[in-house]
């Protein structure tokens, strides 16, 4: 009845090697049930419609900085200052406002559904808790970036949002979508502890994600800066960057707190 | 994970207590569990059976005492502990969206456990799971889930077992299986632990000792 041994080295696989293993059966599962995909891309989608409706009348109007304004006022030097007044940096901002609540709708939610369906009583037998948040961001940040390169032509193409400087426009997305998902996972972390549903997100998110936000708007609008000098692309998009790196670092290494009852 | 003829392992609880919130579970448990004893905890519903041995396996902090396993002479924490026990609990689910197989893959892997096809197949039909490793655990009768906890409690044979309501929705077949893994355990070379939370009248006798959980004032 015994079976033969295994070679076996319990708790020695390393964690990087565990949170691996976790990405790939977190994305096997994925795969199968669509769950997460399904959440983000649905909601995600839906947006996009309303807002495509919503939003068509303002592609047409325009604007003009009164303090721009040449003295003595003319009908060509009125036109000559006009600018679309929904332009690229506030789509921008729209368009992050839609990821983060996608991001919400769905990625968020792998925890709870761990801790709902009880499974995370078998993991937390063998694996450390570094490795869980590690391969739960791994998978939500792979998730939002395959929605992320999905939805954001589809939205330039609908708004006719410009990409301003596409090296800073990339660096800003990959950036924004690291801090997001970061933020994603640890607030979903949080929330399937304290046997959360969707409204305790905003009051556990809401410091994280303001400081998020303002960090992300600030490097979303160095995208539309013509000849942006490289200290302000360093320190905006840097600074992005860094929010995210530090919330990970934060998450890596506070986490045990919050798998551990 | 075997551990050698001349390792010590011991578990003891001291003045274990535990509370939820104003609630209090239950108090001052003491006992001492010795290498190749079964013990049985028991206890009306409510108790805090399932309490006891959640924070015996070292996934709940008691709120009063503590619970300490040493490992030749060496004090083990709540996390380390984990890695020398198997845990079967009505509170342990495996992924319904994956097979049998790919669980105990997955969690194998996790434990840093090489499992070969060979051992796969072997740890199936140790549990009477033989031929249904491919399929979803989510379209498993409870009996059989209940199996498959047993894979994977016993994936890194562990020195010491938890099992909390062991026959649960087990029949004439899964009993039998259960007191085989009992009886392996108590067999090991370096001695086994095994804690049983039951109120089954047939598994109150496997035990060598009993150690009775009332929360009742």
């Amino acid at each position: 009845m015994t079976p033969p041994e295994a070679s076996h080295d319990v708790f020695r696989a390393g964690w990087t090697g565990q949170a691996l293993t976790l990405l790939a059966k977190d994305m096997k599962a994925e795969l199968r049930t669509k769950v997460a995909i399904s959440a983000v891309g649905v909601f995600t989608f839906a947006s996009l419609l309303l807002l495509g409706l919503a939003t068509a009348v303002l592609k047409e109007v325009k604007t003009v900085a009164i303090t721009r304004l040449a003295d003595p006022l003319t009908v060509q030097g009125l036109i000559a200052q006009m600018h679309p007044a929904w332009d690229s940096p506030s789509k921008m901002g729209l368009l992050w406002v839609l990821f983060c609540f996608a991001a919400f709708a769905g990625l968020a939610h792998s925890f709870v559904h761990e801790e709902e369906t009880g499974t995370v009583t078998a993991l937390r037998l063998s694996t450390s808790a570094e490795a869980v948040y590690t391969g739960k961001l791994l998978f939500n940040l792979i998730v939002l970036l395959v929605v992320m390169v999905a939805v954001t032509p589809v939205y330039m193409a609908m708004t006719g949002m410009s990409a301003g400087s596409p090296f800073v426009f990339i660096t800003v997305m990959l950036s924004g979508g690291i801090g997001l998902a970061a933020t994603a996972t640890i607030i979903g972390a949080l929330a399937a502890k304290a046997q959360g549903t969707g409204a305790l997100y905003g009051a556990l998110g809401l410091p994280l994600l303001l400081v998020f936000l303002m960090l992300l708007l600030n490097a979303a609008g160095t995208v539309y800066v013509v000849n942006a000098p490289m200290l302000r692309i360093v320190k905006d998009v840097g600074g992005l960057f860094s929010f995210g790196i530090l919330i990970i670092t934060m998450s890596v290494m506070l986490f045990h707190f919050v798998w551990e009852e | 994970m075997e551990l050698t003829a001349q390792t010590s392992l011991s578990l003891r609880a001291e003045n274990v207590g535990h509370h939820f919130g104003v609630r209090t579970v239950f108090s001052r448990i003491s006992f001492e569990v010795a290498v190749g004893q079964v013990c049985v905890v028991t206890g009306p519903n409510g108790s805090g059976k399932s309490t006891l041995l959640r924070i015996l396996a070292g996934l709940l902090a008691p709120s009063e005492g503590s619970v300490e396993m040493r490992v030749q002479g060496r004090a083990k924490t709540s996390v380390e502990r984990r890695q020398f026990l198997g845990y079967v609990s009505p509170d342990l689910t495996l992924y319904r969206e994956l097979t049998a197989a790919e669980n105990l893959e997955f969690f194998a892997r996790l434990q840093g456990i090489t499992l070969s096809r060979d051992d796969l197949i072997a740890r199936l039909t140790q549990v009477g799971l033989r031929g249904r490793g491919r399929d979803l655990v989510g379209a498993y009768s409870s009996g059989m889930r209940q199996r498959l906890k047993y894979a994977f409690a016993l994936l890194s044979n562990p020195p010491i077992l938890l099992l909390d309501e062991p026959t649960a929705n087990l029949d004439v077949h899964g009993i039998a299986m259960v007191e085989e893994v009992i009886a392996a355990q108590r067999r090991r070379p370096d001695g086994g632990i095994t804690i049983l939370a039951t109120n089954e009248p047939r598994e109150l006798t496997w035990g060598d000792r009993t150690v009775h959980v009332d929360s009742t004032p």
